[in-house]
């Protein structure tokens, strides 16, 4: 990095601006140089790509392929309408729903009750600290074979459970279509508590304490004031998570294929693990794939905009006094 | 926040916060207490002397080193160009972006298989390192133009009526004030990108190009289901991560609240 800096040092101080950038000194009212070519890169890499991919996925989802060489039969919309009338299409979307809500709910208690205790005189708060977040920088492929232990038969909450006296609750929850997506669930709710701490411990700090004084000299419980005045201060944060959650669901495949391969019965498949395994399992059609693929981009474009659209007009009329 | 004015209250306090933490805590202990079970430490003797483990661990590196790069050196130029530069017709070309922001990566996979197939890239670390490099620009892109608008324009003005190029302004003034930010984009690339698993897994099929994610999976054959030798080789996966989380805290955190705040 150095040496291009010296390097271009050497010639371009009296100069007039060249090169890539500026074309257009000689127009005296548009003094600052074109910059087309300085984001050239990164479109052509982002857009370009991307475009190509999601172009390319819509081709493909009207042809049944297994991929490889082998011949491609065009079918139409066959595989749109094989996704709506496929019960487990409807399985993985209910259960992306159900993680979507659990999830975002468990964090944004989870995060925001972790925030309010670190922001409090606790001892050690820094290790307690350490423990939540470390879930959210350890992949999550790394930490599933320990998922599995604690959930299996002999596993840790079983052996929690007996010695709580609640053996008749132990079961084998990884084994059964009704406990497979409650475990996919808390897993998530593990691995993503942290980041809505660390969002909310910053957004916390940012708060103006006067505000906090007056409600508690209000007379404002603890729990009162956490939700009803920090809380809706953090809304921006809320609605982030809500945007980064759904599109998490949307995609979830990690934890999913790691721990329960999306069975038994497919009970506990999501969309990620049904597009894994029609790309690149033993029984694939990358057609129906690309259907799926279509249809779940779809799903991720209006629930974000539809998000973003209701959190702005709330954080509008919120802002509104404020600004004055 | 919560305030406790008694000793009563801070002790209460203590305990809700450490009771808060236990379910966290029951996955890491169940991992470490597993790894030790049956031969000891002898699993992770065994684990290390493994060939190829190492290997692991330097393919990550590969993969999330060159990602850095590019995404480092596309989104500041890009930044600068969206922030400082004049083009027609800008936001356009800036929403075209952002339009990917919110893309999953599993939507790529049916193409980029298929894409991958044909141009035999399938087994090549590009096949991993490109799309996770066009995933994240628009994001990166997203809050580094929003750092750098906060940058007064002066400062470029100046720069640029003392006779410095657009090439000189970019690497002297723009980059070096960038820093900050900078910091927290490495960081968030380096997360995602060393913990990235379907790409890799799609993508990088020789055991020989495996990377830190797909580590269990090459234990689960290697090992016939030892799973104390499986959950060794998860520890020392893990390790790195969390040495390099507590050693920069600050840095991680922002990093991360880089991605949502904006």
């Amino acid at each position: 990095m150095t040496a291009t800096t010296s390097a271009l040092r050497g010639r371009a101080t009296p100069a007039p601006t060249r090169g890539s950038g500026g074309r257009s000194t000689s127009k005296a009212a548009r003094l600052i140089p074109s910059g087309i070519a300085w984001i050239l890169p990164a479109f052509t890499i982002s857009v370009g790509l991307i475009y190509y991919c999601i172009g390319y996925s819509g081709y493909l989802s009207f042809f049944d392929w297994t991929g490889g060489r082998s011949p491609m039969f065009p079918v139409g919309i066959d595989n749109y309408v094989r996704a709506f009338t496929d019960p487990i299409f409807w399985t993985a979307l209910r259960n992306t729903l159900i993680y979507f809500v659990v999830v975002f709910a468990v964090q944004v208690v989870g995060g925001l009750l972790f925030a309010a205790l670190m922001h409090s005189r606790i001892f050690v708060a820094s290790v307690y600290k350490v423990i939540i977040v470390i879930p959210v920088v350890v992949a999550p492929a790394t930490l599933a074979p320990a998922h599995i232990q604690v959930w299996q038969t002999d596993g840790t909450v079983n052996q929690i459970l007996k010695t709580l006296g609640l053996g008749d609750v132990a079961q084998a929850w990884l084994g059964q279509s009704t406990t497979s997506l409650i475990v996919v669930t808390l897993v998530g709710c593990f691995g993503s508590v942290g980041f809505g701490f660390i969002l909310y411990f910053a957004g916390m700090s940012q708060i103006d304490p006067e505000m906090i004084e007056a409600a508690r000299v209000d007379g404002a419980s603890n729990l009162r004031m956490l939700f009803s005045i920090v809380l809706p201060n953090l809304r921006p944060i809320t609605i982030s998570l809500a945007i980064l959650n759904f599109i998490t669901a949307l995609k979830l495949f990690d934890n999913v294929w790691l721990i329960t391969q999306g069975g038994p019965a497919h009970s506990s498949e999501f969309l990620g693990t049904l597009i894994y395994a029609q790309t690149a399992g033993t029984s694939r059609n990358v057609g129906y794939a690309s259907a799926l693929s279509v249809i779940l981009l779809i799903i991720a474009i209006s629930v974000s905009i539809a998000i973003q659209r209701r959190g702005r007009e709330r954080a509008v009329k919120l802002e509104e006094p404020a600004d004055v | 926040m919560f305030e406790a004015r008694t000793i009563r209250g801070r002790l209460l306090l203590q305990l809700v916060a450490t009771i808060a933490v236990v379910p966290f805590l029951i996955p890491v202990v169940t991992m470490v207490a597993r790894s030790l079970s049956g031969s000891g430490w002898a699993n992770y003797a065994a684990v290390l002397a493994v060939p190829g483990f190492a290997r692991f661990f330097l393919n990550s590196a590969i993969v999330a080193g060159a990602s850095i790069l590019i995404i480092y050196l596309a989104t500041m130029a890009a930044s600068y160009g969206f922030s400082k530069l004049r083009i027609r017709r800008k936001e356009i070309f800036f929403w075209l972006m952002m339009a990917a922001l919110t893309l999953p990566e599993v939507v790529l996979i049916a193409p980029l298989y298929a894409t991958a197939v044909r141009l035999g890239l399938l087994g090549t670390f590009w096949a991993v390192i490109l799309p996770i490099a066009a995933l994240q620009i628009p994001f990166t892109v997203l809050i580094t133009r929003g750092y750098i608008d906060g940058i007064p324009d002066a400062l470029f003005e100046a720069a640029r009526l003392d006779g410095a190029s657009t090439w000189r302004v970019f690497w002297s003034v723009l980059i070096p004030l960038a820093r900050p930010m900078a910091v927290a984009l490495i960081i968030l690339v380096l997360i995602n990108s060393w913990n990235a698993y379907l790409l890799p897994k799609v993508f990088l099929i020789n055991d020989d190009m495996g990377v830190v994610t797909l580590l269990p999976e090459f234990f689960r054959r290697q090992y016939n289901d030892d799973t104390p030798k499986i959950l060794a080789a998860a520890v020392v996966t893990a390790i790195p991560t969390v040495i390099a989380y507590v050693a920069l805290q600050k840095q991680f955190e922002r990093g991360m609240a880089a991605g949502a705040i904006k």
